[in-house]
């Protein structure tokens, strides 16, 4: 006798989740360049705010390097600090 | 023989100035270098852009960028010399690491080879947006 069962799932696997890979990893960068704001600017919110690595899928270890990367054009006024929605 | 480095310093300078007053703030810096044992290797004027912040109430600078070796020794009298200076708004030093070359040589090896069906990367949206427009829930 066959009986066709679902297979179990258990909670995590009914949530639709899109696989997210480090775009970094997938270009195989080595080094992430502080001087390539628009690249940069992607990963900071509209305030400015750097995005964090569990909502962009970044590495941690390319994390790092992009935390540096905008913290440099952030220095050299590039990137802003804050920059504030008009109200 | 001092053990000589590749350092890079990218600078602002005021871009209120006009051209030949910025070639010449250009040059002292090029003098530090020269002058302290060093040696330039590239120039790069990326010419002016907007200011993300104003620094020193200025909203636009002329971004300069000068690719170096020179002892370890160097580093001090040129940030000294970018500190004196007023017309430099801002200024940083880096050292090139070995990733930072490496990443450089393959930048410059996908230029000089022409792309084999370059894959164009979609503009994306914000991955992540907040502000006002999130609360309305």
């Amino acid at each position: 006798m066959i009986t066709t069962r679902k297979p179990r799932r258990d909670k995590d696997s009914q949530m639709p989740r899109k696989k997210r890979t480090c775009r970094f990893c997938d270009a195989k960068e080595v080094y992430i360049d502080y001087k390539d704001d628009k690249r940069l600017s992607r990963f900071v919110t509209e305030q400015g705010k750097i995005i964090p690595k569990r909502i962009t899928g970044t590495c941690a270890k390319h994390q790092r390097q992009l935390v540096k990367a905008i913290k440099r054009a952030r220095h050299l006024a590039m990137l802003p600090f804050v920059s504030d929605a008009i109200r | 023989m001092e053990h000589a480095r590749l350092y890079e310093t990218t600078f602002i300078v005021n871009a209120s100035l006009d051209d030949s007053q910025t070639d010449a703030v250009v040059g002292r810096v090029q003098d530090v270098i020269v002058k302290n044992g060093g040696a330039v290797n590239a120039l790069n004027k990326w010419g002016r852009k907007r200011l993300s912040y104003p620094i020193n109430k200025k909203t636009n600078g002329f971004y300069v960028n000068i690719e170096f070796t020179a002892p370890g020794t160097l580093l001090g009298a040129l940030e000294r010399s970018f500190q004196l200076d007023e017309m430099i708004l801002r200024f940083l030093i880096l050292q090139l690491d070995k990733k930072a070359l490496a990443a450089r040589a393959k930048a410059q090896a996908a230029a000089a080879a022409p792309p084999p069906e370059a894959a164009p990367v979609p503009a994306r949206e914000p991955l992540f947006k907040e502000g006002p427009a999130d609360r309305k829930s």
